[in-house]
């Protein structure tokens, strides 16, 4: 293809991304140096770097970060380990009897967040069927608390994206060549030896995407912790997006927020810079 | 994997499938279950299994009054479903174009949808509905049309510059939604676009499009390349032979992304609750049944909630191969 077609072909993409999400990158930069709140939203005044400094020395976003970095550490392992073992499962069925227990599995992820994260919070309102469970089964009443919400944002980040593991990992166990295995029956090899040295490392290129990408999407975690905490402080279950979110909508002080999102920004571009220069050098050398 | 064979070893295989059914299964039985309940079913301290099951709920949530002659227009609308849905299942066998039938039976959709508030005082929640149809269409219809324009540059031209945008556009997707939405926030306030839907998926489109470049590129990269030469060679220009032998060829692809694209539009929370204040979207619309802790609430939001996921999950049960297509197209080739 010659570089014209090519520009001719890509420019409505490509304009579109640059006035989008270029152009509004350097609007919340040059927000972040202002004080704006609704009032004054044609007109935000110049406080160089106070929104930094404001931001740095909050302990509410500190925490924030905190428990953002703690949900990461558990959910994503969690949906690696979870995700692999119910694929191994579900390669043992075949046919219909695999279809329709795909299509079950699959409904937590195809479910609107928010809306899952409702269907999740009915079982733990006061008359739900798992609070009456725990009830039964610990004795004690069961109360949203700082602990609870918190367990309850880890539970539900569990349940609701081990889906896309399970059909990723599914669909790589269905390319796993049949030879490898035979050869290790006869070798002797018993089924967690074959997992365990034939099947784990034929899938980590597979690790290394869903790890990619559930550690950007679980720092991103916003709709099921505005349900499940309502973005009630007493709580202290924000995550970085939802305190930002808070700071924006509810505090306005938008400068400040937008000041939060840049150094959000900042954070992924340092780790994610590795990864990119990786696939940088990748694209080059294949095409 | 060697399947297991033994006969212990199956049940135990059964046994771990079917848990795992009932742990996915569970929020969304005992949401259905509540959205039936009345206020005081649902409010039992010892949660209710059996319990006579009531309809006000869904009545609430989508009726403002209840006509006189509300069985004769149930009954009517129920009627034409019947027939469109009839119709569009048996297309393939009709002796008429298939693109045809289509065509009639979208607009009969959009007629019965535009009829339904002539006939019945509907609630809010209709129009929310009627509004994230057509924003989730809008957004879907543009954002795959220059996707697959740039998609399929990206696949073909060899350049640098193909190599940047693509390394940019994963930047870009790993950025949270916040550090553009602020900005389209204070732009939307300035030029007083604020609460337009143009706005929302002119947001929408922008935001999903690193991925679906991404995605549309690796579908149109297994079209081989021969296909279009040879168009090209009967005196096709580029856009005609993209237009009328690669399409086709990768349309399983393109349905593929368009699912994701719809799942994406009408998932979307955060972007529309911050550039909106009425003209909202279902997701937000829901969300406001969550805030306070009045009793009747939790049984609306219940049937709200089974409301807005019902036509999801047929849409998406009726393509699910494709879903499945698209969540292992990028993970099993990377």
């Amino acid at each position: 293809m010659k570089r014209n077609t090519f520009f001719a072909f890509a420019s409505p993409s490509v304009i579109i991304m640059l006035l989008l999400m270029v152009v509004p990158l350097a609007i919340a930069l040059w927000l972040g140096f202002h004080y704006m709140t609704f009032r004054n939203i044609a007109a935000p005044e110049w406080v160089g770097l106070r929104n930094y400094s404001d931001v740095l020395a909050d302990t509410r976003f500190w925490r924030s970060f905190n428990f953002t970095a703690l949900y990461t550490a558990i959910v994503v392992p969690s949906w690696v380990v979870i995700g692999f073992i119910i694929a191994l499962f579900l390669d043992q069925v075949s046919g219909f009897v695999r279809g329709v227990y795909m299509s079950i599995f699959l409904l937590p992820f195809i479910t609107v967040p928010i809306i899952a994260t409702i269907m999740f919070k009915q079982l733990w309102e006061p008359s739900g069927l798992l609070t009456w469970l725990y009830q039964q089964l610990s004795g004690t009443r069961f109360r949203m608390n700082e602990t609870s919400v918190k367990t309850l944002i880890v539970f539900f980040g569990i349940w609701y994206v081990t889906p896309f593991t399970i059909v990723v990992y599914f669909a790589g166990l269905q390319t796993l060549p049949q030879e490898m295995i035979e050869a290790a029956s006869i070798d002797g090899a018993g089924r967690l030896q074959k997992i365990r040295h034939i099947v784990i490392p034929y899938v980590s290129s597979l690790t290394v995407f869903i790890l990619l990408f559930s550690i950007m999407d679980s720092y991103r975690v916003f709709d099921s912790v505005y349900v499940l905490s309502g973005l009630n402080p007493q709580f202290k279950a924000d995550t970085v997006m939802t305190y930002t979110f808070s700071t924006a909508v509810q505090v306005q002080r938008l400068g400040k927020a937008n000041a939060m999102s840049i150094l959000t920004v900042i954070g992924i571009m340092v780790v994610l810079i590795p990864f990119l220069r990786l696939m940088y050098k990748e694209q080059i050398a294949e095409r | 994997m060697d399947p297991i064979t033994s006969r212990a070893g199956r049940r135990f295989v059964h046994f771990v499938l079917l848990s795992f059914t009932v742990y996915s299964l569970v929020p969304f039985v005992w949401t259905g279950m509540q959205s039936f309940k009345t206020v005081k079913d649902a409010f039992s301290r010892k949660p209710l299994l059996l319990f006579e099951p009531t309809l006000q709920n869904y009545q609430e949530v989508w009726i403002r009054r209840v006509p006189d002659n509300a069985e004769a227009i149930g009954l009517g609308i129920l009627l034409v479903v019947a027939l469109l849905v009839g119709l569009l299942l048996s297309a393939r066998h009709l002796p008429v174009n298939n693109r045809l039938v289509y065509g009639f039976c979208l607009a009969g959709f959009g007629l019965l949808l535009w009829a339904i508030p002539q006939l019945i005082y509907m609630q809010k929640f209709y129009d929310y509905f009627i509004n994230t149809l057509i924003v989730t269409a809008c957004t879907i219809v543009i954002s795959i049309s220059i996707g697959c324009l740039a998609g399929y540059s990206l696949a073909r031209y060899a350049g640098l510059a193909a190599v940047v945008i693509l390394i940019a556009a994963l930047a870009f997707r790993a950025l949270p939604r916040l550090a553009f939405v602020l900005p389209y926030y204070w732009i939307g306030s300035l030029l007083n676009l604020l609460d337009t839907g143009l706005l929302v998926v002119v947001a929408l489109v922008a935001v999903n499009q690193p991925f679906t470049i991404w995605m549309l590129r690796s579908f149109f990269m297994e079209v081989p390349k021969d296909l279009e030469e040879s168009a090209m060679v009967d005196g096709a220009n580029r856009l005609q032979s993209f237009l009328r032998v690669i399409v086709p060829v990768a349309w399983p692809g393109i349905i593929s992304t368009a699912l994701f694209t719809l799942l994406l539009a009408y998932n979307e929370f955060l972007l529309v609750r911050v550039l909106t204040q009425s003209n909202w979207t279902l997701p937000v619309a829901i969300s406001r049944y969550t805030g306070n802790e009045s009793a009747d609430e939790l049984t609306l939001a219940a049937a709200a909630s089974v409301s807005a996921t019902l036509p999801i999950i047929v849409v998406i049960l009726y393509f699910q191969k494709h879903l499945v297509k698209g969540l292992s197209a990028g993970a099993v080739k990377g």
